[in-house]
């Protein structure tokens, strides 16, 4: 029983009511008409609301997981493949079951078996993508199929948040997403159309559509989620990023040019006489040692740019105008625990997946905490309608990061 | 129920499904169903078949589930597992539960797991790929050729031939004999090619076949035989993967290797820029030992029926590979570098056979 956290006792350490230093709740404190009975606007907006500061807490191990994982991947193996669903929630489940705040966890529940018969529709699709993009005279199927999958993609991302959101339990009460699709073509389709033909300028509005999308259509219960953040920050993001890009670019560029330079001059540059042979390789290798360094650089600035970005919003996120989000991991830290979690997965063939997935999560979730000015025993809840798991399935066997 | 107070009850906090409020609540786990206790309130009961039971997960609260939406909660696994197991629920999902609680099964899952990849990679995906390769219609195999020509001579792989047309013509006919007698109905032809037109890089004394029929061979291969029976055991054994359609199984079996990366790691950018590497894969992947033996089996059929014995195969090989210190690449012939005494040993056996 080591690992399980008494829902009871842990209710018990909530922290003491703690003013804040300051910073009310924001606007929408002041007309609380969302769906929280909160008592403090009655009182005018001199008494400045109580925030009760709650941690969130990451209670899952590394050797529990590991088992868990090692399991399931055996068993997706020897099923071929057919368990994969199953060991797909199995792995969510554990993630969601070990976040708290104040007490209590959060629950996945998503059915396996809906999303089984996706992940087949998915894998065929994808399977005769590849099987016909070769063929000249069946060449015609992949492109439709890509047609189908750009034109359908803001929908898949609609179904897919609305499948995550009406399957995340907390408290008894189940999230919802109602996002319209038609919003979801601006958000999805026209900002990333506009994201390319821009060069990359408009990139970071895309960024912004997108998370205000996801965060305002978001539903607790009958309180509504809000961003309450902007465009100008994502921009300064996209900034940073290139910045460190370049800057990185540069100091190992030069010393590359610098020994390609010495390595001539050491070759008394004499061209004509050059080893073919030599040449061609040394060139070949410096090509490729220049193409893997730009690959890590790449991914290692992509890594900063999903942390901020998920610490900018979680820091403009707001639920019923009664709770707030807070985060204070540090992105370039994050940027250390992928990096050095993708070369212990490289090193262990994959086995210390369950260790890295443990180690990031904890680390996110100890810098986030949820600040709220009414109880969180007070939400309603209310109804939702139907989703679809054909979203959820070609988002995640697609890996499309929705940034969540 | 009369005595319900002997049967377990477990602590925990309920939910009813309509607000965020947690009730410090107990549950009787009866047999024919489940009566909830709340301080202030009447019981409640359900029956069995109206409850559901999440699957257990390591380390995390049970949590039963009612018709009206409400739930309950409780830290007390034993008890809620007692209760599953006497009703027959999560029986697949409460083993899997077992399993993943125990440091023993996780190795042994390390094992199979390790064990079925490797099986996998190595004995059923070739196998698969040769049976994909064999049904598949000779329609689409013109394309494979034509990418595959046009890399090559885009890379400077290959230029033109320098041979004398008169004696380009002696191969040609030569090759037409070897390829009427390999039939199969494939798109035959023989392309002579410069095999250093850049001068030292290049793929030098070589020859490969590619799916559709098409197969290249190199000025420096020519000058390499001395004779020209030597160069038609060359054509035959390339016949040979044509017929056996060689080519496009190891094409298959690479796209069933990034196809498995992909599932592991989840990774469809990489798996998607596969479809462009085919053509490359085609010219610069090798055959297996098994392939090689094959069409080394082709070749001997057709020499010991036209010249009574394989042995122009044999020192072309030999040849091939005391030369090969220079060269840059590995010669098709000779891709399964180690086996070359193997191979010149497989063909001596096969001409004995046939005295
Ligand atoms: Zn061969």
């Amino acid at each position: 029983m080591a690992g399980m956290s008494d829902p009871v006792s842990l209710s018990k350490d909530r922290p003491a009511a703690a003013p804040d230093s300051g910073t009310p709740l924001g606007r929408h404190a002041a007309a609380p008409a969302t769906g929280i009975h909160s008592g403090h606007a009655a009182d005018g907006t001199q008494a400045a609301p109580v925030v009760t500061t709650y941690p969130v807490s990451f209670t899952g191990s590394a050797g529990e997981y590991f088992r868990l994982w090692i399991v399931n991947a055996a068993l997706t193996v020897v099923t071929l493949g057919l368990y994969l669903p199953w060991a797909r929630v199995r792995n969510r489940q554990y993630f969601y079951g070990h976040t708290w705040v104040d007490g209590h966890n959060f629950e996945y529940r998503a059915d396996p078996r809906r999303l089984l018969r996706s992940y087949l529709l998915v894998g065929a699709l994808f399977l005769a993508y590849v099987l016909t993009s070769e063929s000249e005279s069946l060449g015609w199927v992949s492109v439709l199929i890509a047609l189908l999958f750009l034109g359908l993609y803001p929908w898949l991302v609609a179904q897919s948040m609305r499948f995550q959101a009406v399957n995340t339990v907390h408290r008894g009460l189940r999230f919802h997403f109602d996002g319209r699709v038609r919003d979801a073509y601006v958000a999805y389709g026209a900002a990333n159309v506009a994201a390319a033909v821009s060069g990359g300028l408009a990139l970071p509005w895309a960024w912004f559509m997108q998370r205000r999308y996801q965060l305002d259509h978001l539903r607790y219960g009958s309180a509504r989620g809000l961003f309450r953040g902007d465009v100008a920050p994502m921009y300064l993001i996209a900034l940073t990023a290139l910045g460190v890009m370049a800057g990185a670019g540069l100091l190992l560029g030069v010393p590359a040019v610098v020994a390609v330079v010495a390595w001539m001059a050491a070759q008394g540059f004499e061209l004509d006489s050059l080893n073919w042979m030599g040449a061609g390789l040394f060139g070949v290798f410096f090509v490729a040692a220049a193409y893997v360094i730009l690959l890590v650089l790449q991914g290692v600035v992509w890594q900063y740019v999903r942390a901020a970005t998920m610490r900018y919003v979680l820091n403009s996120a707001e639920l019923g105008g009664v709770v707030r989000t807070g985060a204070t991991f540090n992105p370039w830290r994050v940027v250390w625990i992928s990096v050095s979690n993708g070369v212990a997965q490289l090193l262990t063939l994959g086995l210390a997946t369950p260790w890295a997935d443990i180690r990031r999560s904890r680390y996110l979730l100890q810098g986030v905490t949820v600040r709220a000015i009414a109880p969180l025993d007070e939400f309603a809840g209310s109804a939702g309608g139907p989703e679809s798991a054909l979203g959820e399935a070609a988002t995640e066997l697609l890996d499309i990061g929705l940034g969540f | 129920m009369p005595g319900g107070d002997s049967w377990p009850e477990v602590p925990g906090v309920f939910f009813d499904g309509r607000s965020s409020r947690d009730h410090p609540a107990t549950l009787h786990l009866e047999p024919d169903g489940v009566r909830l206790r709340l301080a202030g309130r009447a019981d409640h009961h359900w029956r069995a078949a109206d409850v559901t039971v999440d699957p257990a997960l390591p380390g995390v609260r049970r949590a039963l589930s009612f018709p009206d939406g409400s739930r309950f909660e409780t830290a007390e696994h034993a008890t809620v597992r007692a209760w599953e197991t006497r009703h027959g629920r999560n029986r697949l999902l409460g083993g899997v539960a077992r399993l993943e609680a125990s440091w023993g099964a996780a190795l042994g899952a390390v094992a199979v797991t390790g064990a079925l990849l490797w099986g996998f990679v190595t004995f059923g995906l070739p196998a698969l790929a040769r049976q994909a390769a064999a049904v598949t219609p000779q329609g689409v195999l013109a394309s494979f050729d034509r990418e595959a020509m046009r890399v090559l001579e885009g890379q400077d792989l290959i230029g033109p031939s320098g041979l004398s047309a008169a004696r380009q013509a002696q191969l040609q006919a030569a090759f037409r004999d070897v390829s009427g007698w390999a039939g199969g109905g494939y798109g035959y032809r023989l392309l002579l090619r410069d095999g250093e037109p850049a001068g030292g890089v290049g793929m030098g004394a070589n020859a490969f076949a590619l799916p559709n029929g098409t197969v290249v061979m190199t000025d420096q291969l020519v000058a390499l035989a001395r004779s020209d029976r030597e160069l038609i055991g060359v054509l035959a054994h390339e016949a040979g993967h044509v017929t056996q359609r060689h080519g496009l199984a190891s094409v298959y079996q690479a796209l069933g290797l990034s196809l498995i990366v992909t599932a592991l790691t989840g990774d469809v950018v990489s798996a998607s820029t596969f479809a462009a590497a085919v053509p490359v894969a085609l010219v610069q992947g090798g055959y297996s030992r098994a392939a090689e033996t094959q069409s080394d089996a082709v070749a001997a059929r057709y020499l010991l029926e036209r010249y009574g014995t394989t042995r122009p195969l044999q020192t072309i090989l030999a040849r091939l590979e005391s030369a090969e210190g220079g060269a840059d690449g590995l010669p098709d012939l000779l891709s399964t570098h180690p086996g070359t005494a193997a191979r010149i040993e497989h063909l001596r056996q096969l001409e004995d056979a046939a005295r």
